[in-house]
């Protein structure tokens, strides 16, 4: 049986970033469904099934979130706190994934109920690390039970 | 025998063995005795029972009173009794019973003289102590009589003084009696003295209430400029019943303002100040003036209450910066001649007002000038904190901004090099070299800027931080801190200090990098890191064997973005950052260097007290 590949939404308004992301996963090889949302409304937008999202099958609810802070229209502060009301996300794992190393943006990441915390390497083609890392950690089913950390987990630049 | 003989020690007991004469003369009896007995009784009638009784030399005892000597003579003659009988006497002139009952009735003979003869010696003997004793009573007795005859001529003369002094006593108690008389004229006196001083007790007690009223009334911070409104009451009462009713008043325009008043209560506030008002004259003439009577002069006009008329006014100008500005009034229903003393006070109550109501406008105005300054002040401020904030959000967001097209920079010339690098020429690779090093130099200086800007905003919990194990630690992390590349040698007593552990990585590492970094080419860096305490803080030297820092320069090595050479990397954050964190943790950093000579930079900090955990 073909199992399907899991599906990753990327809410990031740099262009190039979501660029090398999507780069990063191919060159590693690893299959994902890759979905990019510019702004946190329509990352809102996406998850709630709203137009032009409203389709399934093309725009299929992710596996894993991968949300940047510092986002046009909604910051990724309000898209936490819009998902945190919403129960039928409350086993998303949502990664930030920001360049801000401030510890009051990971403590109001954490208290909003982001999953993890991820610090935004300095060069793009770095990105590869990264996905290494959300494979092992989010994109392995299944999931063993009690795999999941309990604590917010950051990768550091190398 | 003598009396001196009877009084002698010896007399009352048996000599003593040191009394050699007495001694003597009682071996001599002993001898005399014993050998005239012995010769008479053993030798010569050896065979006969002389009726000379061995008792009568007994009897020298009562001459020579010694009672060793007594019984050593009965033992010796009942001995030679004894041998005589038993020993000597041929067994065929008397039978043995005869014998045995000789020497046992001489025995007793003697035991009998013997005992009456103790006993004589020792009646003597008690007769003697008590003779004795009588008479040194008798010598005692003699000598108090002549001891009470010479207390009696004594206290003859005591007597005598006595009369005298009595005498004396008597004169001085005249003098007493006369003394006392002018005590009581003294008393007297002293007691009009004290009516007196009660009297201005009173006025001085009526002067203070005054001022406490205007006193109080300066606390009170809500009243306005003018006069308490019953200032008047103690006024009055200054005048302790010669005032009738008392005003203070204030000139506005051409009427009265009364600011205080007793027993003016119909008085119209606000009445017209006419030229014939006594107020207006006083207040014209600018001096204290008084009518005895009112009735003498119909022209002059004084405030009035109703039902009460007044005969007598004095009235005293109120000064405000030396003008004239109103009239202390005291009004009294019969003819007055008011005393110098009273002017005196009315012109006192008027000093007093001007003086509180100076000090009253005075704080108004300051009062007025503190609100102005503390609302600018506090405008300022906020609006000094309002723009910090937004600076430093400004400086945060725009170096924070400056990360994405820089990682995009390093990403696409990463790629660039990956996928298209073989097409490049040479040139186009050093192009792409250098592309790649700026943006690495870029990444550095955002990562600096961005720590100095944590470093300023974020706060810095101090707790006691074991510094050895800090760097040692610091140094197991950094290959470019170890050998071969370095050598780094740490004190073994470097004193633990009172640090943010976050705060003194960042420190150090910046002072480590720039010691191994600042070095000739091909010189292997070796930094020496030591440390001393004194009193409440540790001073810590960071040491290296690199190139040095002119004097000249050291000044400027910690300002942001200043760098001395362009031969070595740097951003010209890294000692800014360590001046920063030293002193946000209540330190300070200092530079000892000189050209070619390397570096000691000196950190200062709080010593921590007791061990680190």
């Amino acid at each position: 049986m073909m199992r399907t590949p899991p599906t990753v939404l990327y809410v990031e308004d740099e262009a190039d970033d979501v660029y090398f992301m999507r780069a990063a996963f191919e060159r590693e090889g690893i299959s994902v469904r890759f979905h990019s949302a510019p702004d946190g409304a329509q990352a809102i937008a996406y998850l709630a099934g709203d137009a032009p999202y409203d389709d399934r099958t093309r725009h299929p609810l992710p596996t894993m979130m991968l949300l940047d802070l510092n986002l046009p229209v909604h910051s990724g502060f309000e898209v936490l706190e819009w998902l945190r009301g919403r129960k039928e996300f409350r086993s998303l794992p949502v990664v930030v994934f920001s360049s801000s190393g401030r510890e009051e943006d990971r403590e109001r990441a954490r208290d909003l109920g982001a999953t993890d915390y991820v610090l935004k390497p300095s060069s793009g083609m770095q990105f590869s690390g990264v996905v290494r890392e959300l494979r092992d950690r989010w994109l392995r089913p299944p999931t063993p039970p009690g795999g999941q950390p309990e604590t917010l987990h950051t990768v550091s630049p190398t | 025998m003598t009396a001196h003989d009877l009084l002698a020690p010896n007399g009352l007991a048996n000599p003593s063995w040191s009394d050699r004469r007495s001694v003597l003369i009682s071996i001599a009896i002993f001898a005399a005795s014993v050998g005239a007995m012995a010769l008479v009784r053993l030798a010569i009638f050896p065979n006969t029972f002389i009726a000379l009784s061995y008792g009568l030399p007994l009897l020298f005892c009562l001459w020579h009173q010694d009672t060793r000597l007594l019984w050593a003579m009965v033992v010796a003659f009942t001995g030679m009794s004894l041998l005589k009988a038993l020993v000597i006497m041929d067994s065929g002139i008397a039978s043995a019973f005869e014998r045995n009952l000789h020497w046992i009735m001489q025995a007793v003979n003697l035991l009998v003289i013997g005992a009456t003869v103790h006993i004589v010696i020792a009646l003597t003997r008690g007769l003697r102590r008590r003779q004795l004793t009588i008479e040194q009573q008798n010598t005692t007795l003699v000598a108090r009589g002549e001891e009470i005859a010479q207390q009696n001529e004594e206290l003859t003369a005591q007597a005598e003084e006595l009369a005298q002094q009595n005498e004396e006593l008597q004169q001085q108690s005249e003098e007493m009696q006369h003394q006392t008389e002018e005590l009581h004229q003294q008393a007297e006196e002293l007691q009009r003295q004290t009516d007196d001083l009660q009297l201005a007790t009173a006025e001085s007690e009526r002067r203070e209430a005054l001022l406490q009223s205007l006193i109080l009334s300066l606390q009170d911070a809500e009243t306005d400029g003018t006069l308490p409104t019953d200032i008047c009451e103690p006024l009055m009462s200054l005048f302790a019943g010669k005032a009738s009713a008392a005003m203070v008043a204030e000139r506005d325009g051409q009427r009265y303002r009364v600011l205080s008043h007793v027993n003016l209560e119909e008085f119209v506030s606000d009445a017209p100040l006419t030229a014939q008002s006594f107020g207006a004259i006083v207040m014209r003439e600018g001096r204290t003036a008084f009518i005895e009577d009112l009735a003498t002069r119909p022209d002059i006009t004084v405030p009035r209450s109703g039902s009460r008329s007044f005969r007598s006014v004095l009235a005293t100008p109120l000064r405000l910066d030396g003008r004239v500005m109103g009239v202390v009034t005291v009004l009294s229903e019969v003819p007055q001649s008011w005393t110098r003393e009273e002017f005196k006070i009315i012109e006192w109550v008027s000093a007093q007002c001007t003086l509180v109501m100076q000090t009253r406008r005075l704080r108004e105005e300051l009062q007025r000038a503190n609100r102005t300054l503390g609302g600018e002040v506090q405008d300022r401020t906020q609006q000094l904190e309002e723009f910090v904030a937004e600076l430093e959000h400004f400086s945060y967001t725009i170096t924070h901004d400056l990360r994405a097209p820089l990682r995009a920079m390093q990403g696409f010339a990463a790629l660039l090099r990956e996928q298209h690098g073989a097409k490049l020429d040479t040139e186009g690779a050093s192009f792409l070299d250098r592309i790649e090093t700026a943006a690495a130099r870029m990444d550095r200086l955002i990562t600096d800027a961005l720590s100095y800007s944590r470093i300023v905003r974020s706060e810095l919990p101090l707790a006691p931080v074991d510094l050895r194990a800090l760097l040692e630690g610091m140094v197991a992390s950094y290959p470019s801190l170890q050998a071969p590349a370095a050598r780094i040698d740490i004190a073994d007593d470097l004193p633990a200090v009172l640090g943010n552990e976050a705060g003194l990585t960042q420190l150090f590492s910046n002072l480590l990098g720039n010691a191994v970094k600042f070095v000739p080419p091909g010189r292997i860096p070796h930094v020496r890191i030591f440390g001393e305490r004194q009193n409440g803080t540790v001073r810590v030297c960071v040491a290296d064997n690199g190139i040095g820092i002119d004097p000249a320069m050291h000044d400027r090595v910690f300002v942001m973005f200043q760098r001395l050479s362009k031969d070595y990397e740097g951003t010209g954050i890294g000692l800014a950052l360590v001046k920063k964190i030293a002193e946000r943790m209540g330190g300070s950093v200092t530079l000892q260097s000189e050209p070619g000579d390397g570096c000691r930079f000196w950190v200062q900090m709080r010593a921590a007290n007791g061990s680190v955990q």
